[in-house]
């Protein structure tokens, strides 16, 4: 109790020094807080929306069509495998899909892209590909055969709304199939994988030109949340085994998102050293000067008795009372910043298109997980506790005739 | 038994450019209960001989004997604990701790030492009431007269019961009357209470005070060796 007076009434004898580091900590560690969960908000919305896209939360194929995607490698026991995934409390919604390597093409030229038959009512349940269509319209599901393609695609193609296109692909028999669609809806999703390389056509359609009949290559399934995703897998483990199918995650099929993520969690955490280091130099600096005015006293209380040790705590606490006023500072200003806005969103003019390259609307809300709040408080005290035994040292090692006598 | 035995005790100052000489063969002992003071020019090594004696300085050569230990060759800890329970530093310009109240300056040995509080409190109250200065307990050294600030730092000298009671210069800062009163209250002590008191002074008047007076020159003790 008397100590933590004693650190305080020192602290308080130049109040605009204390004030000052004491602001340098809380903005310090603010700020750091603020970006890091800015940046964690930008993954968070990344990993959704990635997931909302196009890939849902887990993708169910049979086994290996990942890698081959050979129209022959339909999803087995379809009606049961459906019937079971429905069940599952934790999904909310499934859609069904063909999928194939495709060759789209005009009489000029022709583009290889991936193919994708789409449940017209269950495919809108599970991913947003319906509100990405910006020009034209969705598929209709009417006997004209209608195809969507993406906006960089069509450029390339040189094609428009209500042109034809042919589709050409190897059918599940080997043989060499062949239609003409007509363009109804052109995509523009910001995702090069859609804009480029992807079109899609109602699912019955892709079936008959794969000749598939009602098999189908492909369930997306969107679950409650992305924490679910480890436990669905767990649940279907004995519905569908490894050896005939095989169950994707998203960041399974989109790994860049979750690399990108701990990337610029790596610089984070470098950064939260450097800034860390230059705050407790800066609080180092602050209890030297303070320790260097008040050499005499310090002498004095060595006279009466004080030991090294004792000096040492002293000081040490002094370190500990600043950093801890900083840091409450921090916190509470970190909070208020994350809470402001993540009402507003923090709207990135000028960055918009560099965002939609990455899955990413240009309104950041960032999200503060509290184990980052502790891992830079941590960090901090850490830091700044060793550095600040400097001072301490120093100060326990003066002897105290000099110290006395020093004018 | 003698309290304090020094015994060929040199002291040389060597950060200086050139080594100063402070202390030269010194061989001095203090007995229990002794009023003693150390006089001689300035430079002729009072303060440092007396430094020494309290256990807050290291001779270069010889050796110093509180009750028998040899502290000569102590580490710094070792003589900030025997400070802590044996030794009470009066100063000369006072030197109370600016940020602690008249109290807790009182009382920071006792908290040095991890006394409770209501102890801490009952002994400061008590001393300071027998040095006239109970009323200004919850002051802080700014608010008092010097007079006052030289009692604050004679009741944190003693309030620990120390063998050894050490004033340099103690009165060389208070007026006349003042520095009198303040030497007849510690001979009070020193005849009730048997306190061994130390001090270094230029004043004669203090000097006649003294049951034995040491006279230094040159860092050698020149007359009053007992
Ligand atoms: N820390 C030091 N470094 C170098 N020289 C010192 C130091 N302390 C004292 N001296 C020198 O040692 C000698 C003795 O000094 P000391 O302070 O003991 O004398 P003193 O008798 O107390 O003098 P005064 O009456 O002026 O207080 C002097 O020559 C002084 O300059
Ligand atoms: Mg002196």
């Amino acid at each position: 109790m008397f100590l933590l007076k004693f650190a305080l009434l020192n602290l308080t004898r130049n109040k605009r020094r204390s004030a000052i580091t004491v602001l340098a900590v809380g903005i310090g560690l603010a700020a750091l807080i603020f970006l890091w969960a800015f940046m964690d908000g930008s993954h968070e919305e990344q990993r959704e929306n990635v997931t909302r896209l196009f890939t849902g939360h887990v993708q169910i194929h049979a086994a290996g069509f990942a890698k081959k995607m050979s129209a022959e490698l339909v999803i087995p026991n379809r009606p049961e495998v459906l019937e079971k995934i429905k069940s599952n409390p934790r999904v909310v919604s499934l859609a069904p899909r063909s999928k194939c390597e495709a060759l789209i093409g005009t009489t000029a030229q022709s583009k290889g892209i991936v193919l994708t038959g789409i449940d017209l009512d269950a495919e809108p349940l599970v991913t947003d590909i319906k509100k990405q269509v910006k020009e034209g319209e969705f598929l209709s599901g009417g006997e004209g055969k209608e195809i969507l393609i993406g906006h960089v695609l069509a450029e390339k193609l040189e094609v428009g709304l209500g042109d034809k296109v042919v589709l050409m692909t190897q059918a599940m028999d080997g043989t060499l199939a062949g239609f003409a669609y007509r363009v109804k809806g052109v995509i523009h999703s910001g995702a090069l994988p859609l804009d480029e390389y992807s079109a899609f056509i109602s699912l019955a359609s892709s079936q008959e030109l794969l000749g598939i009949d009602s098999d189908i290559h492909e369930i997306a399934v969107r679950l409650r949340s992305r924490a679910e995703i480890e436990g669905f897998k767990k649940d279907m483990q004995t519905v569908l085994p490894s050896d005939s199918y095989e169950m994707l995650a998203w960041n399974e099929i989109v790994p860049e998102v979750d690399q990108w993520a701990s990337y610029s969690n790596a610089i984070i955490q470098t950064m939260l050293i450097a800034v860390m280091a230059v705050i407790a130099v800066g609080v180092m600096n602050t209890i030297l000067m303070s320790i260097f005015e008040r050499t005499k006293e310090i002498g004095v209380m060595m006279a009466l008795g004080t030991g090294p040790r004792q000096v040492v705590s002293m000081i040490f606490f002094e370190t500990l009372v600043l950093e801890f006023i900083g840091i409450i500072l921090g916190i509470g200003l970190a909070y208020l910043l994350v809470f402001h806005f993540q009402r507003v969103g923090i709207l990135m003019t000028g960055f918009e298109d560099a965002f939609a390259e990455s899955f990413m609307s240009p309104v950041v809300h960032p999200h503060l997980a509290f184990h980052r709040v502790l891992t830079s408080v941590k960090t901090l005290v850490l830091i700044t506790s060793f550095i600040s035994l400097y001072p301490a040292w120093r100060a326990a090692k003066m002897e105290p005739v000099k110290a006395i006598y020093h004018s | 038994m003698a309290l304090v035995k020094i015994e060929g005790v040199s002291k040389v100052f060597k950060e200086a450019s050139l080594p100063v000489q402070a202390l030269t063969s010194i061989h001095v002992e203090i007995q229990k209960g002794e009023f003693t003071a150390f006089c001689g020019p300035s430079g002729s090594g009072k303060t440092t001989l007396l430094n020494l004696i309290g256990c807050l300085d290291r001779p270069s050569e010889g050796k110093v004997h509180l009750e028998n230990e040899e502290v000569s060759s102590l580490a710094q800890g070792k003589l900030a604990t025997i400070r802590r329970r044996k030794i009470g530093f009066i100063f000369q310009d006072f030197n109370l701790i600016p940020t602690l109240t008249v109290r807790e300056n009182i009382e920071y040995v006792l908290w040095l030492q991890g006394e409770t509080e209501s102890l801490r409190r009952q002994k400061s109250k008590a001393l300071a009431e027998r040095f006239g200065i109970g009323k200004l307990l919850s002051r802080r050294p700014a608010q008092i007269s010097r007079g006052q600030q030289q009692r604050v730092a004679c009741a944190r000298a003693i309030i620990h019961k120390p063998l050894l009671i050490i004033g340099d210069e103690l009165t060389a800062n208070l007026d006349h009357k003042t520095g009198a009163e303040l030497m007849d209250f510690i001979k009070k002590l020193n005849r009730e209470e048997g306190l061994t008191f130390l001090y270094a002074t230029h004043d004669p008047i203090m000097m006649e005070r003294a049951s034995r007076v040491v006279r230094m020159q040159d860092g050698r003790i020149i007359d009053g060796k007992g």
